[in-house]
């Protein structure tokens, strides 16, 4: 068989001298899901972006159906049957399913839009590639699952032979990808090809037929995904051999943090979590379990002081933060690596070094008499660039230049640049490679056994289950279960508490509670 | 450490070439217009081009333009790096000429503290000025934008109301008043043209931006704040601190500017909307300049010579005063097309042609 889509010895390298990709190749057959592994900055992104004709590469060539291609733009890519979907969605969120579908290609009725025509074509692209969304309601109130199906939706609107999924799982729950991966197989059977960047090696293994690993800039090789094993796959991305593994904690400390009886209420007066009482310790990591979106993260943003306390104490070394400024808060020993980097954790187009004093200047080191001392702060910048073994050519760098996991490692490196006394951390390796998780994890147990409360929350249990000592689960704002150890635990067992199917009985969590 | 500088120098090269080819399209399609509507546009031309520098005085009004544009383009990127979109330039201006025209016109108008304190009311002026909308909206949520524009118009209507009425003088009916006194209006550096005080004023300033913006802890905080507001507040930064007095100080610089205006040898005087629009345009001067201050002179530098060649040309030659005023509006979408996203990509292919065009020939050839 030939093959779809052929990229041959591609190279690019950008205007700052990053060589993104350097004599690439990779060979799509038709029919199958080939996937494209590598860790963050290992180039996958740009070789996409070459595909899909956002970027012209600077040697090398496109093929398509043994054709020489080029694409100047991705409106060239999509005639030739390419889609993609990023990451990062591009939908208006105003507007509803149908609309957002058909956006830019209209079926028309006379000068119309033929909105009945749209709806069902819509219905008719969802039923038959399982993509069950409904056509009507406005994107923007969809979750993120969803929002996704109708991004693939807009791709094969448009008639793409081949989709490029772009790390489709970052954003998705466990039973969300299951459903996305059922979706993948029926374009399959029904004869597109699929591309899958992705570096959750056990979603690679399971959804992909082939498979492309890239390391920094180049393909290290090409191998069919029932030859390897997850420990293979890693070694070859990695370079070396890897372990996700962490070191429980040895000793527990002091009560630190004790939250009692807190309610928070979301600027629509619907309460949020309601009656948590939580007690964290010097050196141990509570983490904190729970479907999204019920009270987990907000409980972490009343304590970082991005949101009110409505009733309820939260206490830091038995100091009550309520009234307390976030510099306070700061100020006596509160860290905190946020759930989004872009949004929240970092100002992207400033630079790394800006990045990395931002929460610091009040500290007379870096700020004295309102003057910003440059030397103290570039020294300071490339200590941690050494320390936490950042990326980045030099501290003056844009930190929106940075590949996820490094953007990730700046946040990190920020927050525990000094020992913390309680450290929030919300979803540290979303969208974060294997290498920079090791990293990261790392980093996190080492602010515990230094001395700090940690208060984990995570949309990956098994990040959960590897990380805390501690965990209880939340539903609908309130603690429903708690354990006091999360060796023997099962996802199964906390996936009954999460969706509220059961409750632990009050004595049992209040001792685990303690 | 050479690399790091190289990086930086191509980035601002690239910024350059940018301008300069969107500057040279404005100037192609002048001659156009200028062929189409003048019975000699060979002259008309060259006074395009070469009027600026065809004397003292015309140097002198091209400095003095200069002077004007860098002040409002520094104002403009001092909130746009916050990322605040305050128009409240123009009213700044205004407040900041009436009160420096009230010190002149005082008895210390007579003195030599005359200049320091005309100049100093004027920055207060504006400051408190500028801060009214930057207050709304920390405190109430009014959009800047909104606000700074109807503050625009109270502005102007009001102090044009006060020279008229009050300060021009009694029964003239003239719209103006009589010339300050002559320690009140900045010495010029080239005599008898209006290369004066004024652009020592808008460099001072310039330095005095860059410095509050790239070395204070403030500066820091403003362009945090202008990046990302959601990080700026988990950061513990007070988000609409910084934005009151960016719009504040943004303010003072405006109010700068109207001093500029009414005590430069221009003017000498406080008349009837004195500023000829001209506040407005630092908008163009600030998004052209990418907000950064030390950018600021360059560009009006430039814009300012095909301002005053533009105008230069209306007066001398047979160039309709409306095609004129096309010219300079051609030269403003252009200059900041060229930096809005579709020009940009526009501007990237006519730049690499090399890239595309082998690769775009092959593909017909299937190799």
């Amino acid at each position: 068989m030939a093959p779809l889509l052929q990229a041959q010895s591609i190279g690019k390298t950008y205007p700052g001298g990053t060589v993104a990709n350097d004599g690439v190749n990779l060979t799509i057959m038709p029919g199958e899901v080939h996937a494209v592994v590598g860790e963050n900055g290992a180039g996958k992104s740009t070789l996409m972006k070459i595909l899909f004709g956002m970027e012209q590469p600077d040697t090398g060539q496109l093929l398509v159906d043994g054709k020489t291609v080029s694409f100047a733009n991705p409106r060239e890519a999509i005639d030739a049957g390419i889609g993609m979907v990023f990451q990062h969605f591009s939908l208006v969120p105003s507007f509803s399913v149908y609309e957002n579908v058909v956006l830019g290609s209209e079926p028309r009725h006379g000068m119309k839009f033929d909105r009945a025509k749209a709806i069902a074509a819509v219905r008719e692209l969802s039923e038959r590639f399982r993509l069950h969304v409904d056509p009507l309601p406005a994107v923007g109130d969809l979750p993120v699952g969803q929002q996704q199906r109708v991004e693939i939706l807009k791709a094969l609107y448009r008639d793409a032979r081949i989709l490029i999924l772009d790390e489709p799982t970052a954003v998705l729950a466990p039973q969300e990808v299951a459903e996305l991966f059922v979706a993948v197989r029926s374009l399959v059977e029904q004869g597109r090809t699929v591309i899958f960047i992705a570096h959750k090696l056990p979603e690679v293994l399971e959804i992909s037929d082939r498979i492309t690993v890239m390391r920094a800039g180049k393909t290290v090789g090409e191998v069919m995904a029932s030859e390897v094993t997850e420990q293979s796959l890693a070694t070859m991305m990695v370079g070396r051999e890897v372990t996700l593994r962490v070191d429980r904690a040895t000793r527990e400390g002091a009560l630190v943090c004790e939250i009692k009886a807190l309610n928070i209420v979301g600027e629509n007066g619907t309460t949020l979590a309601d009656d948590l009482n939580i007690k964290v310790h010097a050196g141990e990591i509570l983490g904190l379990v729970g479907v999204e979106g019920n009270g987990q993260a907000e409980l972490l943003q009343a304590i970082a002081g991005l949101r009110p306390i409505a009733h309820g104490v939260a206490y830091l070394d038995a100091q009550s933060l309520g009234p307390m400024s976030v510099r306070e808060r700061r100020a006596i020993g509160l860290a905190s690596i946020p759930e989004d980097r872009i949004a929240q954790g970092l100002a992207s187009g400033a630079s790394v070094a800006e990045n990395l004093v931002a929460t610091k200047l009040g500290d007379r080191r870096f700020v004295r008499r309102g003057l910003l001392d440059l030397k103290a702060i570039k020294a300071h910048a490339e200590q941690l660039i050494a320390q936490f073994s950042i990326r980045v050519g030099n501290s003056r760098a844009a930190v929106g230049t940075l590949s996820g996991g490094n953007m990730q490692k700046v946040v990190v490196a920020r927050e525990l640049a000094e020992q913390p006394r309680l450290l929030l951390v919300n979803q540290p390796t979303r969208g974060v490679d294997l290498g920079a998780t090791q990293f990261i994890w790392k980093s996190i147990t080492q602010a515990r056994d230094g001395g700090a409360a940690v208060l984990l929350s995570s949309a990956d249990l098994s990040e959960l289950l590897a990380l805390s000592d501690r965990l209880v689960v939340f539903y609908r704002g309130r603690i429903v279960a708690a354990f006091i150890s999360a060796e023997d635990l099962s996802p199964e067992t906390l996936g009954t508490y999460m969706l509220g199917l059961d409750r632990q009985d009050d004595r049992t969590m209040r001792a685990a509670l303690r | 450490m050479s690399a790091r500088s190289y990086s930086r120098w191509s980035a601002v090269g690239r910024e350059t070439g940018r301008a300069a080819l969107a500057l040279l399209i404005a100037v192609i399609v002048a001659l156009v217009i200028v062929l189409a509507t003048s019975t000699d546009p060979l002259k008309a031309f060259s006074t395009l081009l070469t009027g600026p520098l065809s004397s003292n005085r015309t140097i002198g009004l091209w400095i003095d333009d200069v002077a004007k544009l860098t002040l409002t383009g520094l104002a403009f990127s001092l909130v746009f790096q916050a990322r605040q979109f305050s128009m409240g330039v123009q009213g700044q201006v205004y407040m900041g000429g009436l009160f420096a025209a009230l010190v002149a016109m005082s008895p210390v108008g007579g003195t030599m503290f005359a200049i320091p304190l005309a100049v100093l009311a004027a920055m207060l002026a504006g400051a408190a000025y500028g801060f009214l909308p930057g207050y709304a909206k920390a405190r109430f949520g009014a959009s800047e934008i909104v606000s700074s524009l109807m503050l625009n118009y109270i502005a102007i209507l009001v102090v044009n109301f006060i020279v008229r009425a009050y300060l021009a003088p009694a029964g003239s009916g003239q719209l103006m008043t009589k010339d300050f006194p002559d320690t009140a209006i900045f010495p010029a550096i080239i005599p008898g043209t209006r290369f004066d005080l004024g652009i020592v004023i808008a460099l001072l300033a310039t330095v005095l931006v860059w410095f509050l913006l790239y070395r204070t802890a403030w500066g820091l905080k403003l362009r945090l704040v202008g990046h990302n507001p959601g990080f700026a507040e988990y950061a513990g930064i007070r988000s609409s601190v910084i934005m009151v007095s960016a719009m504040t100080a943004a303010g003072a610089i405006g109010g700068l500017l109207g001093a500029v205006f009414v005590q430069g040898r221009a003017f000498g005087n406080i008349a009837v909307d004195f500023d000829g629009n001209l506040a407005f345009e630092g908008i163009l001067i600030a998004i052209v300049a990418r907000s950064r201050p030390l950018a600021v002179p360059f560009v009006a530098l430039c814009y300012g010579y095909l301002r005053q060649g533009a105008q230069l040309m209306g007066l001398r030659t047979d160039v309709p005063s409306e095609m004129i005023g096309v010219i300079q509006a051609i030269i403003i979408l252009l200059v900041a097309s060229s930096f809005s996203l579709p020009g940009r990509k526009t501007l990237q292919r006519w730049f690499k042609p090399r890239s595309r065009l082998p690769a775009g020939a092959s593909a017909g050839e299937a190799r």
